[in-house]
């Protein structure tokens, strides 16, 4: 694996995912560890930060990725299926709508990588007030600062 | 240059010594000017890098659009059920990688490398000699090597031409995602840097920051 590079991931609609799937991103292991996640409307913010971020069963995501698939994951292979945990993932597409959605993780999250990007979705055009990156560098600049 | 930048040992202090008190004040001040410039030249920096990404993501934006339009053709030619995660792949390899690399100390870049990509198969004889007439001669070494799965075989043999378009856009996305992702990193460096400068800059003119 240090070989071949680093990991994308996505989180997203299934359109963004099965575009980037498409791109040749995907990688879903012998141990059945996607690097994406499809959002439903039946996807519940947690599954969604628990992917993200923190520990947790997220069963869901598996089978939207593997419809064929329903063992339970053992816990102790929960934590590599958290993005932000794995070391072999460099970048994190997520959907501007579902970010907003999990704000607070992806504002505490400030490592450099994996790097986290904001994409549009087909029904919420891409708010560059809400990507966390901008505001953080629209916060730079204060009145003192310039003088 | 070096020791003009003045550590704090060497600014003055209320009681401070007379005669060397003009020399320290140059000191500071000299040093002083040197932040400001490096702020200077740090700060356009940051806004060029800001300029540049805004750049970047309308184009990302408008790939993407493209991306999802060209699946929207696919899903009419093929069927509705036909493009999405019921077609996904039990085992998938990445074909496309990410590689980071670190400049300096919290600045990283990344690269997309595509796995899997193989020189294009050379035609003909290999040596000079005359072509044997008998059919091509098969090379055993070249095909026995296993490439990644082309994602575009998940959804058929014959797939329709906009699912290839689909394909061509997203992974165009994917390259300037890399890009983006090298800019953000970068803006935030920029950042931590810009704040330690404005630090030390308030240390050494307390008054005037």
């Amino acid at each position: 694996m240090a070989g071949r590079g680093k990991l994308i991931a996505v989180i997203g609609d299934e359109d963004t995912v099965t575009g980037f799937l498409l791109g040749g991103i995907g990688e879903l292991n012998k141990n059945r560890h996607p690097n994406f996640l499809v959002v439903e409307k039946d996807t519940t913010i947690n599954e969604i930060e628990d992917t993200f971020r923190s520990l947790g069963s997220v069963p869901g995501s598996v089978a939207e990725a593997n419809p064929s698939q329903h063992d339970p994951p053992l816990w102790d292979e929960i934590d590599s299926w958290q993005f932000l945990n794995r070391d072999d993932i460099g970048i994190i597409l997520i959907n501007q709508y579902i970010a907003e959605m999990v704000r607070h993780a992806l504002d505490a999250h400030q490592h450099s990588i994996p790097a986290v990007l904001e994409i549009p979705s087909k029904e919420h055009p891409y708010d560059a007030a809400k990507d966390s990156i901008l505001r953080r560098a629209r916060g730079m600049f204060t009145a003192e600062d310039l003088r | 240059m070096k020791d003009l930048v003045c550590p704090l040992a060497v600014l003055p202090t209320a009681g401070g010594d007379k005669e060397g008190g003009g020399s320290e004040s140059d000191y500071v001040s000299m040093a002083a000017l040197d932040l400001r410039a490096e702020l200077d030249s740090l700060l356009l920096q940051l806004l060029g890098d800001l300029e540049e990404l805004e750049g970047k993501r309308a184009v990302l934006n408008a790939r993407v659009e493209e991306g999802w339009l060209s699946l929207a053709k696919a899903r009419y030619a093929m069927g509705t059920k036909s493009v999405g995660p019921l077609q996904y792949a039990s085992h998938m390899e990445p074909q496309v990688c990410l590689q980071a690399s670190e400049a300096q100390e919290g600045l990283r870049k990344f690269k997309v490398v595509r796995s899997g990509v193989h020189a294009p198969e050379e035609v003909g004889p290999r040596e000079a000699a005359l072509r044997r007439r008998k059919g091509p001669t098969k090379t055993p070494e070249l095909q026995s090597s296993e490439a990644p799965r082309d994602p575009l075989n998940w959804f058929g043999i014959l797939v329709p031409h906009s699912l290839r378009q689909a394909q061509a856009s997203f992974w165009d996305g994917l390259q300037l995602a890399a890009d983006i992702a090298s800019l953000q990193n970068r803006i935030d460096w920029g950042r931590s840097q810009l704040r330690g400068l404005q630090e030390k800059l308030k240390q050494l003119e307390p008054g005037a920051a």
